[in-house]
């Protein structure tokens, strides 16, 4: 219960953050994503971050991820172990800002069940 | 004169020994031989998943690797790829034996698989890359068998 918690706080977090703190674009957009990254803390190789941001945003337009939550299901297996919920959270706002901003209703969709889920507990 | 009899003697029977050596020793062993984990992991030798359930795996435990293998097939003509789909359904309804068979096959003869030479990286996801294969044969039972979405990724 209290994991749930505390991933509806990460997930409510990374999506609130990326939406208000949007950096403006520049020339390269695979740059200001791992750019983005960098200030979650999250490094590794710049292309291989933006393959898999990109197909994330794949992913959520065939529905292959029906929801924000199955995104992060499958970032979280593809990104480096060390890689903390919190950061998969952030990728996953940064992946959808940068390359499908078509997609931000799932990532308030999440957000919105997060914000149910936490009341429900409380 | 005297002093390069000797020596062009010296090189001829270097030669004839060279000769003589090579045609006793036999033929040489190919240098492409297959083996258990070449050119076909044994993995993928090995596994029960169908290839639509392999590739259901790697889409979600290697989705770079996968991603690039499917771009490059969507670049391909419509006959080559299906002709790549065929021979993959092929080689995954062989027996284990049959796949080491096919292995040793393609690793002594360049010309034995004839889609290759149409399109060179046609199985690349699926034999080309151990790491890749050990991932997804270890997850695939957990996907649909025969679920031929799966190809039409982009």
């Amino acid at each position: 219960m209290k994991t749930t918690t505390t991933l509806a706080h990460m997930a409510f977090a990374a999506v609130t953050a990326a939406i208000l703190f949007a950096p403006g674009a520049h020339a390269d957009v695979d740059t200001d994503f791992a750019n983005q990254l960098h200030t979650y803390g999250i490094y590794g190789q710049r292309d291989y971050n933006a393959w898999i941001g990109k197909i994330t945003c794949e992913r959520l337009a065939t529905h292959l991820d029906a929801t924000a939550f199955e995104s992060a299901t499958f970032l979280k297996g593809n990104l480096a172990r060390t890689t903390s919920t919190e950061q998969v959270w952030q990728f996953l706002a940064a992946a959808v800002q940068t390359y499908c901003p078509e997609q931000t209703p799932a990532l308030r969709a999440a957000a919105d069940h997060s914000r149910q889920t936490t009341k429900e507990q409380t | 004169m005297t002093n390069r009899r000797p020596l062009m003697q010296r090189c001829a029977k270097t030669v004839v020994a060279l000769m003589i050596s090579t045609v006793m020793s036999g033929t040489a062993p190919a240098s492409a031989d297959a083996t258990d984990d070449y050119p076909i992991p044994h993995r993928m030798i090995i596994t029960a998943c169908d290839a639509e359930q392999y590739l259901d795996a790697a889409r979600d435990t290697s989705p770079v690797y996968f991603e690039r293998y499917m771009i490059d097939k969507g670049n391909r003509p419509a006959g080559i790829q299906q002709m790549a789909e065929d021979r993959i359904h092929w080689f995954f309804s062989l027996s284990p034996v049959g796949r080491r068979q096919y292995s040793e096959d393609t690793a002594t003869n360049i010309y034995y698989e004839q889609v290759a030479t149409h399109w060179g990286n046609w199985a690349k996801v699926f034999f080309n890359n151990k790491g890749v294969v050990a991932k997804a044969t270890d997850v695939c039972t957990k996907y649909p068998r025969g679920d031929m979405s799966v190809w039409d990724w982009r």
